[in-house]
């Protein structure tokens, strides 16, 4: 099948004669076998499809505001999301107290607020020994509901006093 | 006796395409790097792609321990975590235009990704990119109850 083969290597053995009517030299015909070659380049292009990824890593972009810029927000503006040690979703709207959700419903509370308060700023208190997921989660959520700006920050011993003493 | 003709398919093209393509796929993979540091990326819903060249990257593994390569991650190297600063101060002058990949692991503590997080605001890098897997289905989907636990990759 996959062979080289010159013109007169076909199945007429007949005898070619020449312009003076000389019998010519019978040439043998050279064949190739291919195949091995073949076999070889298709095991080779099989590997290489499969191992080839196209998929180049995905990010995030974060921008993170001057390490020591300070901006004085009312405490009624500000929507605080509390991750705690158990990696459980609480939230503190402006004055009110802290109180459990589920992250089904953080998407639709945070929108609510801010639809009601547009100076809303979305804080973000995750506890040190939480993972890194539900920050990731977080951010993914917040940016969902089209607040991409916020503040992301350890919590302090008063936030966990305070988060103790929630329901 | 029936004279049977004999069928001769022609395999020529077919070779061609297929070495073409052959070439083709030796030409463009690039062999993942062996990964020294083995992390489990978080999911997210973004679809900003990482510059495949010009990166520095912070890999930080479960444990919270930070690493600093270059996008090959041949060069990677640990840090202590008083080195931290120094070290992206260092790379960030090496290359200027570096854009500053951070890759932790989803377990990693936050804590230890806050403070890295911190050090990357004061060696003046405020802008980096989180390198995420891609999630089918947003946060709150994944957090139902329903969904399955994520299985790490790396066992």
């Amino acid at each position: 099948m996959a062979d080289v083969s010159t013109p007169d290597s076909g199945a007429k053995p007949a005898r070619a004669t020449g312009i003076l009517g000389r019998a010519q030299k019978k040439r043998p015909g050279i064949r190739i076998d291919m195949t091995p070659m073949v076999d070889v380049a298709f095991l080779l292009l099989i590997f290489f499809m499969v191992t080839t990824v196209f998929r180049r890593p995905l990010a995030m972009e974060v921008n993170l505001p001057e390490p020591d810029a300070k901006v004085e927000v009312p405490e009624s503006n500000v929507v605080t999301v509390f991750v705690d040690r158990e990696e459980d979703l609480f939230v503190k709207v402006g004055k009110g107290g802290i109180e459990p959700i589920t992250w089904a419903d953080l998407t639709p509370t945070l929108q609510a607020n801010a639809a009601a308060n547009p100076n809303l700023i979305v804080l973000v208190k995750i506890h040190r020994e939480a993972r890194y997921e539900p920050m990731v989660d977080l951010m993914d959520t917040l940016e969902d509901a089209k607040m991409e700006r916020f503040s992301l920050i350890a919590m302090n011993e008063r936030d966990q006093e305070a988060l103790e003493a929630a329901p | 006796m029936t004279r049977r003709t004999r069928v001769r398919i022609d395999m020529t093209p077919m070779v061609d395409v297929a070495f073409l393509l052959l070439i083709f796929f030796m030409s463009t993979t690039q062999f993942r790097p062996p990964e020294t540091v083995a992390v489990d990326l978080p999911l997210s819903q973004s679809e900003i792609h990482v510059p495949e060249t010009g990166t520095i990257i912070l890999t930080m593994n479960q444990t919270g321990q930070v690493f600093i390569s270059s996008e090959t991650g041949r060069d990677i190297q640990e840090l202590a975590p008083d080195n931290v600063l120094e070290a992206i101060v260092n790379w960030r002058s090496r290359n200027p235009g570096a854009v500053v990949v951070v890759k932790t692991d989803r377990d990693a503590p936050f804590g230890a990704m806050a403070d890295l997080m911190d050090t990357l605001g004061h060696a003046k890098t405020l802008r980096f990119n989180l390198m995420t897997d891609l999630a089918k289905e947003p946060a709150a989907a994944r957090h139902t109850a329903a969904a399955p636990v994520q299985e790490r990759t790396d066992g």
